[in-house]
């Protein structure tokens, strides 16, 4: 065989390449297991001695010459995709579909709330639904026939004892405090139920988060401090806050915390009622009658406690009009989030 | 709470505008929720808390009013001679059954006046607090309750028996109409005011229509008290009533008004109605204790993390009326005035302090948190398995505890579970707590469909309500529900994949998997051809189910299939194995071998798979089935299943001449067993 013949259509079935599939043609017919290069490798030993040299070297050459061929047109066809195709995809068409579910908005605000606790040091602790008279009032310190009750209306069981729904997530405080000695630092995320009417902005089902923290040098400095976090950490970095007194019976002092309305940024709007500050939880010192009820020595120690609605902190995060959507579970409402 | 500007102005000298007073009111912790200009003056509405009876009166309002602008309150300016002009000698007495139901009665008997509407002064001034004007009797007591706080009510003296006011017990069936119109039937838990013969009033709730001041009035009898706040509450609730008076007794009066508020009135009928005052006479005479309360300063500042200086509380204190003794260097003893019913502890009067000196001169500072080590285990378990099922496409959802108990009908939960009634439900939707999740989830399913979705893949974990034993339990449920057809596009093309029990499988053999619950540990028995029951470790967890019929159409489901599964996850937790070992990746490459065969329809895909393991020895690592089919090529009564069969070993690569004989056994014992054709 003529090398030089062979070097000319190596050359131009070379410029003939323009798809991968004519590469891997070119690379079989020449390097294959039964390809030029083979047979002439295998012609070899057939030749004069003195000419093997000279001749494998050649060979060796035109094999170089066809790697770095087959190198430079394998870059060619990858810098070019689908140069071999016309129309390598209509990308218009709709997605093949991979799609994920959701978690209720619900859920994804209590677990970003949980989340900047849990990086605070506090601990998700949850409590039972049923509850009884002395853990959702008169271990907080609400007397069960006083007009401080009246905000907690409660759902009673038939026929078990005075067991009833809990109205907030605070009887969880009293369950941690008997267990367990200070320090403490614990989130309680859940549902709880009061015999609302249902409307727009009322539902006789809802869930709150409540915090408290115990210990022997808590003060209500660290309140502020704990909820700055917090309230930034949800809302934003811009966004003031403010304390103002209330009144809760198992806090002392008590405070509602308002932040600046995040939709109109203070100035006054229809959702902040032209206030230019909304609502967002009520907070306060653990009242000294709270610790005694589970056996802790208000001398020794102090705390704060805050609770909050979840739904509330969503709507206003959200934009969402109307707390009923919350529990239609609407799968186009449910997508959004 | 409704108070005007030009009201507070009578009791304390106003500087700062209606905007900036309800600014700092507000800061002080009584809310000003709306503020309006009307008829030239100024209209406060106030969110009073149910601890601070003392602010339900403009005196009262006007005190902290004083407090916050450093001012002082004005005296009375309407002290007149409240000595009665004439003695009436007929007897007259006040008999109280219990003085704890009724520390306090004082009456006055004012004859000859004359029953017209009001003055234009007090009609606008009763219209701007939201009181509508009724003759000039009534709205003189309304005016004065609102002024000072105490509740007051008038009586037609002539329509009485004369002589003697009883406070004592309803009897049983005692009947009585209120000034509503409305008869009450009474009962011995109701106190009452009473003539020798009758009922007049419910102590401190309401009047009754027969004695009521009207035009015709000639002659009245002005009532003043103080009844027990629990004894009014449990009437009011008991009754169904609501008033101004009973709001205010419920939260606590304070005893030491109730003479001046009663003279005032009698001042002011006088002086707009006439007639003249020929009785006075009170029973009763409550203890006011002194309450003296120890202050530490350094308490003060404990609590709040902020120092405040001794004199600057002194100072805050004595401006809430509060007297203050210095008793050492750090510690005050101090004063409760009378109308603080509230203040009985040193954290009430830190709470004082704080509120006046600001909260926002509170400083900001962090906590040391000393974290709790393992807590929460049960949440992150429940994190991680919503997390699986939104990675499997599912949308979580989130349903009422509370149900209507038809929901229930069909589900025959009632009747396995039991079913916790609710006492006291608003409406039928809040009728029971429902023992399971499905019937909740199938509603939210009818829902959607009615909303034209055409996939609905719902979940939620909540709590349900069982009600096997004495003591209402509540255990963590998870339930999935499926309808409709899944519209995919894949490469070839537009499919619609309508989902079945099959899908429900998918989904729980990957959340297992996860969960690290054997594959092999859970099985599906057939209980009729609406449910399989899910076992792990031959333990019931829960169950899938096609909704029935008769379910679907209650819910108004039309030409769907509901697919449904609900599992305790306190059945479930005790298989789950979150912790992982590493196995080694296989070093050597295994080698499939697909055998198609066709079998008898009713023989179960999991035979086959049972035939083939028990053959394949060591060096059988899987067997899967890989294609279904069925029709034209197929005989009918039997189907076409593929089956891969993965070999290899860990020591080497399998040769031909070792895998054949195994995988011809495997054939061949399919053969035998299950009489398969090989295709």
């Amino acid at each position: 065989m003529d090398i030089e013949l062979i070097q000319t259509q190596i050359d131009s079935d070379a410029e003939n390449i323009n798809s991968a599939e004519d590469l891997e043609e070119f690379r079989v017919k020449y390097l294959g297991r039964k390809g030029i290069i083979a047979q002439l490798t295998a012609s070899i030993p057939s030749l004069a001695p003195e000419q093997r040299s000279s001749f494998g070297q050649q060979v060796n050459t035109l094999k170089n010459r066809i790697l770095s061929l087959i190198d430079e047109k394998q870059r060619a066809i990858t810098a070019q995709p689908g140069a071999s195709e016309r129309v390598p995809c209509d990308i218009s068409m709709p997605a093949i579909a991979q799609e994920i579910g959701r978690l209720h908005p619900v859920t994804q605000i209590i677990d970003e709330i949980c989340a900047v606790f849990n990086r605070m040091g506090f601990s998700v602790v949850e409590g039972p639904e049923i509850e009884t008279e002395y853990n959702n009032f008169t271990g907080l310190n609400i007397p069960l026939e006083h007009p401080s009750r009246d905000v907690f209306d409660t759902f009673y069981l038939k026929g078990k004892n005075k067991l009833l729904l809990r109205s907030h997530t605070s009887p969880v405080q009293i369950r941690v405090m008997k267990a367990q000695k200070p320090p403490l630092a614990v989130v309680v995320p859940g549902r709880v139920y009061r015999p609302d009417a249902v409307d727009a902005s009322h539902s006789f089902m809802f869930h709150q988060i409540e915090g408290f923290i115990v210990d022997e040098e808590i003060k209500f400095s660290d309140l502020k401090g704990v909820l700055e976090v917090f309230a930034k950490s949800v809302f934003g970095q811009d966004i003031k806050m403010r304390f103002r007194p209330h009144f809760f019976p198992f806090t002392e002092p008590s405070a509602e915390v308002d932040i600046s309305c995040i939709i109109c940024k203070g100035k006054g709007c229809s959702v902040c009622g032209r206030k230019g500050w909304l609502e967002i939880l009520g907070a306060g010192m653990i009242h000294p009658n709270v610790f005694k009820h589970v056996g802790y020595d208000p001398k020794k120690y102090t705390g704060f406690a805050f609770g909050m609605g979840v739904e509330r902190i969503a709507m206003l995060k959200y934009g969402i009009n109307d707390i009923r959507l919350f529990f239609e579970n609407d799968l186009r409402f449910l997508k959004q989030f | 709470m409704k108070v005007t500007y030009n009201w507070l102005k009578d009791f304390v000298e106003l500087k700062i505008s209606p905007r900036v007073l309800a600014e700092k009111l507000t800061m002080a912790g009584l809310e000003v929720t709306s503020l309006e200009e009307r008829g030239g003056d100024f209209v406060f509405e106030l969110e009073v808390t149910s601890n601070r009876p003392d602010w339900l009166s403009v005196r009262g309002i006007a005190r902290e009013v004083a407090a916050i602008t450093g001012r002082r309150l004005k005296l009375s300016k309407n002290k007149k001679n409240y000595r009665p002009s004439t003695i009436d000698h007929r007897p007259f007495s006040i008999n109280i059954e219990n003085k704890s139901d009724c520390p306090l009665y004082t009456a006055k008997i004012i004859r000859g006046v004359k029953v017209r509407p009001s003055p234009p002064w007090l009609k606008a001034r009763l219209e701007l607090v939201g009181v509508r004007s009724v003759n000039n009797i009534v709205d003189i007591t309304n005016y004065v309750l609102f002024e000072l706080g105490e509740p007051l009510h008038a009586f037609d003296l002539d329509k009485m028996s004369q002589g003697a006011i009883l406070v004592r017990r309803a009897k049983d069936n005692e009947r009585l109409t209120t000034i509503d119109g409305e008869q009450k039937i009474l009962n011995p838990d109701i106190l009452v005011i009473a003539d020798k013969t009758k009922p007049v009033a419910i102590a401190g709730i309401m009047g009754g229509r027969d004695t009521e001041v009207t035009e015709s009035t000639k002659n009245i009898l002005l009532e003043a008290a103080v009844f027990h706040p629990v004894i009014v509450r449990r009437g009011r609730q008991a009754m169904g009533l609501q008033s101004e008076s009973a709001y205010r007794f419920e939260r606590g009066v304070d005893a030491e008004i109730v003479e001046g508020a009663s003279l005032r009135a009698a001042a002011l009928i006088e002086e707009v109605a006439g007639g003249r005052r020929v009785l006075i006479k009170s029973s009763g005479k409550p203890k006011t204790k002194k309450k003296n309360i120890s202050l530490d300063t350094l308490t003060v500042q404990r609590i709040l993390g902020v120092n405040i200086a001794p004199a600057k509380i002194k100072q805050i204190l004595n401006s809430l009326e509060f007297k203050t003794k210095t008793r050492a260097k750090n510690n005050f003893l101090v004063e409760i005035p009378a109308h603080r019913q509230d203040v009985n502890l040193e954290i009430d009067l830190i709470e004082e302090i704080a509120r006046i000196n600001g909260y926002e001169n509170i400083p900001k500072s962090l906590p040391a948190v000393k974290p709790m080590i393992n807590a929460g285990a049960k949440g992150n378990l429940v994190a991680l398995i919503k997390n699986i099922l939104v990675g499997l496409g599912l949308n979580e959802v989130i349903t009422y505890s509370l149900i209507d108990k038809d929901l229930l009908k069909g589900f025959g939960m009632e009747q396995v579970n039991g079913v916790v009634d609710i006492l006291n439900p608003l409406s039928k939707e809040q009728e029971v707590l429902r023992p399971a999740l499905m019937s909740s989830l199938a509603k939210c399913v009818a829902y959607n469909l009615n909303q034209k979705q055409e996939y609905v893949n719902i979940f939620e974990i909540a709590k349900v309500f069982p009600s096997i034993k004495e003591t209402p339990e509540e255990q963590l449920s998870l339930g999935i529900a499926l309808c409709g057809a899944r519209s995919l596009w894949f490469a070839q093309g537009h499919v619609q994949d309508g989902v079945g029990f099959l899908h429900l499988k998918g989904i729980l053999e990957t959340l297992f998997q996860r969960l690290g619950i054997k594959k092999e540990e859970y099985r599906f028995i057939g209980k009729n051809s609406y449910e399989f029951e899910v076992l792990v470790k031959e333990n019931k967890i829960g169950a899938l189910r096609r909704l029935e019929r008769q379910i679907l159409e209650s819910l108004d489901i039309k030409n769907k299939e509901v697919f449904a599964l609900e599992i305790l996850l306190e059945k479930l937790s005790p298989h789950i194995r979150i912790s992982r070992k590493f196995t080694a990746l296989p070093r050597y490459p295994g080698v499939y071998r697909d055998i198609s065969l066709v079998l008898r329809e009713d023989i179960p895909a999991e035979r086959v798979i049972k035939v083939i393991a028990g053959r394949g020895g060591k060096l059988l690592q899987q067997a899967e089935i890989t294609d279904y089919y069925k029709g034209r090529q197929i005989e009918s009564g039997f189907k076409g299943l593929t089956i891969s069969c993965l070999y290899s070993s860990p020591e080497r690569t399998l040769t031909e001449a070792e895998i054949n004989p195994i995988h011809a056994g495997i054939v061949q014992a399919l053969k035998d067993q299950l009489q398969v054709k090989i295709r």
